[in-house]
């Protein structure tokens, strides 16, 4: 069972990390889901222990599951959709403003800009080489 | 009683999201409530500062079941600080007409994070209220709403929330080391835990602090961001956010885990000298104020990481003490650059003398923590990089200064007379901490009395 959840977590880890690198702002988004579901999957692996439900009128003797876990996890999973709705947003905006999302032409848009302001401020470039 | 600036905050922020946050009206209510906030902080840091460190647990759950809210002189000096400086970002914003109908809500919502952050006493908190302002912070970036800020919003987001992830596995991997949540049972048994997972979850959460902080490896993000933003963001970002980085690796480093920081120790030396010698060589290649200021911040985070290296309560008094003036700092000379006019060039003065420590400023203070740490280290060569990082940093800034403010440019609108008055009154507030230091020291070797373990 450890195994097959650490290679979950893993497998899960590594496609995001992957997708995460990618040019496409869709799959860098996608990829940060995939690596916050590996991290709910490893806090939930982080107190995995076998018993029975742990709601309250339960027998003194019995073991039961830990529910720490399942509450962090439940709440980190509301936290991760919340941000991902929100990144989905935002790449929507960039979309918007640049007609793209091809992470190239975002950084070819940046460098235009950049070089406009630099000639904006300084308006006599010659005057430095003298 | 601890609750109480949380709750305003808190309910404040949700008060304000259906109003339209250009009225002007809206604009000061959250002045007014963020006001209120602060002054309720105050009042709980007077209290801990007199009486020691207050405690509760939420909903009246027994202690060690429900979820502690706990302040100590560490997390009140940085619930103030934070406080403090959004206050002015959000007056700044304020004054010079907001654009954006939920700014004023969001800095409240970051507002209610950060104290709530600073305030807590369970690591899984910690992590939530964290999200809160992280949340608010993306939100913040893209405010202004140009293509420019727009890509810094989605940059900041992208690398952040990968910070964030790394931060919940490593609390999960503490939880699974220890069995507990709470920071005061996981500082008790962090010593029986066996070493090598515990350096391992232990480097997972210096990263994601790290990249918070904009540290030298993880430090890329840094620099389009702060200057992609609005004036005010890059304050917020710089003076209010960045602390939960300085605070985090102060708390997870020094309060929880100090078997592993100082096992770390050599390697927080060499980042730390790193993001010193990067940050100020950058710096000194760029133009744009900005630009350098942006730099400047990785350089100054270094300074940081060397005092926790350093360690001991000369170490953290130092790294506490310089965190709070540098976060002045840069709230002062984000703000102050964005205007025009005069008094402007004299209130940038005040900040870039304060970032290279001459002593009039709060920033002479920060340095000579610093000095008095590389000393109790007994390193030369850390005095001489603690040295050579002032020199270059007096170096670049003079050169902004320079650029921006003796060029005979031609006569520019300047800026309207309420805003420069603010970033006249912060100057006027760093120079008062450097002329009357006492109280900005007697805090910050309280703060670090609660870290070192000996009686505060």
């Amino acid at each position: 069972m450890i195994l097959i959840l650490s290679l979950a977590v893993a497998v899960l880890f590594g496609s995001g990390a992957y997708l995460m690198l990618k040019r496409d702002l869709i799959r860098v988004v996608v990829g940060m889901v995939m690596i916050s579901n590996a991290a709910n999957l490893f806090i939930m692996s982080a107190g995995l222990t076998r018993g029975r439900a742990p709601i309250h009128p339960y027998p003194e003797t019995a073991t039961v599951s830990d529910p720490l876990v399942q509450a962090m996890t439940l709440t980190a999973i509301v936290i991760s959709f919340g941000i991902s709705a929100l990144v989905l947003g935002l790449v929507y905006l960039v979309y918007i403003s640049h007609l793209s999302l091809d992470l190239e032409d975002i950084s070819d848009a940046e460098e235009l800009e950049e070089a406009q302001l630099e000639r904006e401020r300084s308006p006599e470039p010659e005057r430095e080489m003298v | 009683m601890l609750v109480l600036p949380l709750a305003i905050a808190w309910f404040a922020a949700v008060g304000l999201i259906p109003l339209h946050g250009r009225v002007r009206g809206v604009g000061w209510l959250a002045v007014a409530c963020l006001s209120a906030t602060l002054a309720l902080t105050v009042w709980l840091a007077a209290v801990v500062l007199g009486e020691g460190p207050v405690e509760m647990v939420a909903g009246n759950w027994p202690a060690g079941v429900g979820i502690t809210l706990r302040a100590d002189a560490l997390g009140v000096t940085f619930a103030v600080l934070s406080l403090i400086v959004l206050l002015a970002a959000l007056t700044y914003e304020v004054l010079a007409g907001v654009r954006s109908p939920t700014f004023p809500a969001l800095v409240l919502f970051m507002a209610t994070g950060l104290t709530g952050l600073f305030l807590t006493a369970d690591v899984f908190n910690f992590y939530v209220f964290f999200e809160i302002s992280m949340i608010s912070a993306y939100v913040l970036t893209s405010y202004g709403g140009r293509a420019r800020q727009i890509r810094a919003a989605s940059i900041f987001a992208v690398v952040n929330l990968l910070g964030s992830v790394l931060f919940l596995i490593g609390i999960a991997a503490l939880y699974h080391l220890t069995g507990t949540l709470d920071m005061a049972t996981i500082a008790a048994r962090g010593d029986n835990i066996e070493q090598n997972p515990s350096i391992l979850s232990a480097a997972i959460i210096f990263v994601a602090f790290g990249v918070k902080l904009g540290l030298f490896p993880f430090h890329f993000w840094l620099p389009p961001v702060y200057t992609g933003t609005r004036p005010a963001v890059a304050a917020i970002l710089s003076g209010a956010l960045a602390n939960i980085g300085s605070y985090g690796l102060l708390r997870f480093g020094a309060n929880l885990l100090p078997r592993e920081l100082e096992l770390g120790g050599t390697a927080l030396l060499l980042l730390g000298t790193a993001s010193i010698v990067y940050g100020a060589l950058q710096a000194i290649s760029r133009h744009a104020p900005t630009e350098v200021l942006a730099y400047s911040s990785i350089g100054q985070v270094g300074y940081i990481m060397i005092a926790l290296a350093v360690g001991g309560r000369v170490g953290y008094g130092a790294a506490i003490l310089f965190a709070v003036v540098n976060s002045l700092n840069k709230t002062l000379l984000f703000l102050s650059a964005g205007l025009q006019g005069w008094l402007v060039g004299a209130v940038f003065v005040v900040g870039a003398f304060s970032v290279a420590g001459v002593p009039p400023s709060a920033g002479f203070f920060g340095k000579l923590a610093l000095f008095q740490a590389a000393i109790a280290g007994e390193s030369a060569l850390l005095i001489t990089l603690i040295f050579l990082g002032g020199a270059l940093s007096f170096v670049y800034m003079f050169q902004v200064y320079q650029r921006a403010f003796w060029e005979d440019t031609e006569p520019e609108t300047p800026s309207p007379l309420a805003n420069r008055s603010l970033v006249f009154v912060l100057a006027g507030l760093v120079v008062g901490l450097g002329a009357w230091p006492e109280p900005l020291l007697a805090l910050s070797r309280r703060a670090a009395g609660v870290l070192a373990g000996g009686a505060p």
